[in-house]
């Protein structure tokens, strides 16, 4: 699926089964530069430079990712060096996060690292997304 | 017919969770204006599946750009660009477009540029399109190659550098 074409970020991928759809790993040594793309469910434990469009999204304790975040539902243990747009954001105690976090639906556990603004977008801005609105300077 | 007469009694039959004070059933029922339209399904718990030993490209991801590893790679997606790693495994319905580098590589699936290894396996169901560098290869009936087959692993200097890249990204 081509990056230009996001579907919403409120449902999950219409047509598609789980079981279709088996979950990406990226180990703690592994290190991607570019754009992933993904209508499944995604782990990272390593680095990502780039660009991550998933449904789920899980950054691990020793995941580290620069770049813009796309996702439907993003769980945030490890690092985030961006933007995040997603509709559902949980950010665990051991989150770091700079940057912005756009989201609908936020849980930020006690002690998650946030420097940088976590602006609430209302369901129309997650429900056609396409593609994320170039950096402020 | 009174609005306020205690009648609300008849709503903790209809809420059974609700306590005994009907003050409160009403209070209970005000966080559903915060709620969503519509239940999502929360990110699954995140275990330290495969202690992370090797990093898997399932068939729903697609990755343009680099992957570089210094464990092994399993590749079931779609892949362009160079992918340098320890033992990297190209699935069946896989694609890479690019170079695949590593110690060990098995190709199942389909290669659109080079393999540089010290052994290659080209399975019955491989599909490569370019050269192999290898110090020792197998190749299994079936395997379709176009491209050249050269013993030449290690005497070339295009040894995969494995270092963290320290680029910096357009700021955010």
């Amino acid at each position: 699926m081509p990056v230009s074409q996001r579907r919403t970020l409120v449902r999950p991928p219409l047509g598609r089964k789980d079981a279709e759809l088996p979950t990406s790993h990226l180990g703690r040594a592994l290190t991607i530069k570019g754009i992933l793309d993904t209508e499944g469910e995604l782990h990272v434990q390593g680095n990502v430079l780039g660009q991550i469009n998933a449904d789920r999204l899980v950054i691990g304790a020793e995941g580290y990712v620069e770049g813009d975040v796309i996702a439907r539902d993003v769980r945030i243990v490890g690092r985030v060096k961006g933007r995040i747009f997603a509709y559902q954001v949980t950010l665990d105690s051991s989150a770091d996060i700079t940057g912005r976090v756009f989201h609908h639906l936020a849980t930020v556990e006690k002690g998650a690292k946030i420097d940088g603004r976590m602006p609430w977008r209302p369901l129309n801005f997650f429900e056609s997304f396409e593609q994320p609105p170039e950096a402020q300077t | 017919m009174s609005v306020f007469t205690r009648n609300d009694s008849k709503d903790n039959t209809i809420r059974p969770t609700t306590t005994d004070k009907p003050e409160v059933s009403v209070t209970t029922t005000t966080p559903e204006f915060n709620r969503a339209p519509q239940p999502v399904q929360p990110v699954s718990h995140l275990t330290p599946v495969q202690a992370a030993s090797t990093s898997v490209i399932s068939k729903a991801l697609k990755i343009t750009g680099q992957l570089e590893s210094t464990e092994n790679i399993q590749i079931d997606g779609e892949i362009e660009g160079d992918v340098r790693g320890v033992h990297v495994k190209v699935g069946q319905n896989a694609k890479v477009k690019g170079s695949v580098y590593g110690d060990e590589v098995e190709l199942s699936g389909t290669v659109d540029g080079k393999i540089e290894a010290k052994k290659v396996v080209l399975t019955s169901s491989a599909h490569m399109s370019g050269d192999v560098i290898h110090q020792d290869i197998t190749i299994q009936s079936g395997a379709y190659i176009a491209g050249h087959c050269r013993p030449e692993f290690g005497k070339t200097q295009s040894q995969p550098v494995l270092s963290r890249p320290k680029e910096v990204l357009p700021r955010v």
